[in-house]
């Protein structure tokens, strides 16, 4: 695989590294609820790692057709939980980003993001490790070392600057490097768009980051509370105007969301290189039953 | 969805990119990799047409006419330069066979204008992005995948990709990817969705298209 990528801006992922605090375990809860919840009704579905199905192509007869493999057995508690975190970005989320990003200069917002992902070093270094990515992880020790000194703790992206780019790697990637199947796609409260795997990444770097296990041995929980909320505000601020085309246009947004996840998920694994195997077979529809032209060509008429 | 995991607002980035990046932007396109786009010369052509698309809507956004010509002359630059044919059949899926002749037509009448409304809105919206084309590699038997950057004044650049098919001899787009999300497949997914969530009716589809069309005009 190639290992350039563009730069990653950092995640909620990082704010997982919370140290089992009594909040961050109730969260780690409804994670593991839900995993667990999902592994019971989908065993058959979780060794399929489809992207949203086969490209559905025609069969049998007109008029038959077999449901999409969306990989979505939970789909129904999935749509409840997708709506639940709606509303929770809608009173709280949105429009705490929105004063975030109206309040803070452009120059500090890219600081705040270079020092969110210059602490997600040790993740970033132990997952490219454990993918056997060693030019990604002499990657990430040359940024660590390069933007903590000349890049003054991290604010400035030097490294970024001189040719070697964010590169987020996490948990999840791993273990599809490492063969493991995506399973179910589950939402996950608060967190959003997720799949069993990605779940159990989720998880495991939550316990073993060293950032936040430090500044939990040291009394400053503060720092990992702070640092995650600084990632939540950075990251939905990045996505205020995304978000907000992509509801107004969607026909199903929940829908387009699990796709949208998916297909980036898959992107990350293959660390942003394109892949012309991967994309959807498109054929040419010369078969005669296509729709005659449009007498009025869309546009025109309003 | 509170999300601001990367999981969800990430590729949603990439749709919205999609389209304020991917066309409006194709602006000051120069071609950054020579080397590459040498090396595969059947390449050559669709990586020029790309450019010249983007050299035109560049031109038209700097004209600064009122925003109906402008969103006018998108839609023209969409109905000559994207099959909407091939897109429209390909993101209705399996489905089409559902469908009766006049469902299909109706379909196809509607799913156009949506998406040239989307497009062409997308589009108008350029906020001094740059946009040049790194490259183009084939992909399969039929398409080309022209690369591009669009470089924002702001965060990081974004890479879109412009799947090229040859048409009785002109280029048209088929797919448009942003960060390797590919705006059909996703179309695909909502489509299926919408259809299955209302009993396999293929009206609900047409129906959910009408609406998306009133709104439209409504804004």
């Amino acid at each position: 695989m190639a290992y350039r990528a563009v730069p990653r801006r950092p995640t909620l992922e990082s704010l997982s590294p919370m140290r089992p605090g009594p909040l961050s375990r109730l969260m780690l809860l409804a994670v593991a609820a839900t995993a667990l919840a999902a592994c019971s009704t989908s065993t058959q579905q979780a060794t399929t790692p489809t992207l949203d199905g086969p490209p559905g192509q025609a069969s049998g007869a007109p008029g038959t057709v077999v449901p999409v493999n969306n990989n979505d057995p939970l789909e129904p508690v999935n749509r409840g939980i997708f709506w639940f975190n709606e509303a929770l970005d809608a009173v709280l989320i949105r429009p705490v980003a929105e004063i975030y990003r109206a309040v803070l200069p452009d120059p500090a917002q890219r600081g705040v993001r270079n020092v969110l992902q210059n602490l997600r070093s040790p993740l970033d270094l132990a997952n490219q490790t454990l993918q056997g990515d060693w030019d990604g992880a002499g990657d990430v020790v040359k940024r660590f070392a390069i933007n903590t000194t000349v890049g003054l703790g991290g604010l400035i992206d030097v490294a970024g600057k001189n040719g070697i780019p964010y590169e987020y790697e996490s948990f999840d990637q791993t273990l599809a490097v490492w063969g493991v199947p995506e399973g179910p796609y589950l939402v996950l409260p608060v967190i959003g768009s997720s799949s069993l795997r990605d779940a159990v990444g989720f998880g495991a770097e939550f316990y073993a980051d060293p950032v936040s296990n430090y500044a939990s041995n040291n009394d400053a929980d503060w720092f990992t509370y702070g640092r995650a909320g600084l990632t939540v505000a950075d990251t939905r601020a990045g996505y205020i105007d995304v978000i907000d085309d992509l509801k107004r246009n969607s026909f199903d947004y929940y829908a387009a969301m699990r796709s949208l996840y998916r297909q980036r998920r898959d992107n990350w694994i293959r660390d942003g290189a394109a892949d012309p195997s991967q994309l959807p077979d498109i054929p040419d529809y010369d078969d005669g039953d296509a729709a005659p032209p449009s007498p009025v060509r869309a546009g025109q008429g309003s | 969805m509170l999300t601001n995991r990367r999981p969800l607002l990430r590729p949603a980035a990439g749709l919205l990119m999609a389209g304020l990046a991917a066309f409006a932007l194709p602006a000051t396109a120069q071609q950054t990799a020579p080397a590459q786009v040498a090396a595969q010369p059947s390449a050559k052509a669709p990586t020029d047409f790309v450019q010249g698309l983007g050299d035109k809507a560049i031109a038209t956004l700097a004209q600064k006419k009122d925003p109906a010509q402008t969103k006018q002359v998108f839609r023209d630059l969409l109905n000559q330069n994207f099959d909407l044919t091939t897109i429209g059949r390909f993101v209705v899926g399996r489905y089409w066979n559902t469908a009766t002749p006049e469902q299909q037509q109706q379909y196809m009448q509607l799913f156009e204008r949506m998406i040239i409304d989307v497009y062409a809105e997308r589009f108008s919206q350029y906020a001094g992005e740059t946009f040049k084309v790194t490259g183009g590699q084939s992909t399969g038997e039929r398409d080309t995948l022209v690369t591009s950057q669009v470089v924002r004044p702001n965060g990081p650049p974004v890479n879109v990709s412009w799947r090229v098919r040859n048409r009785d001899g002109a280029f048209k787009i088929v797919d448009v990817l942003v960060e390797n999300v590919s705006m059909s497949q996703t179309q695909r997914s909502e489509f299926a969705s919408v259809i299955e969530n209302n009993g396999g009716r293929f009206d609900a589809l047409l129906d959910a298209l009408r609406q998306r069309t009133q709104t439209a005009q409504a804004r």
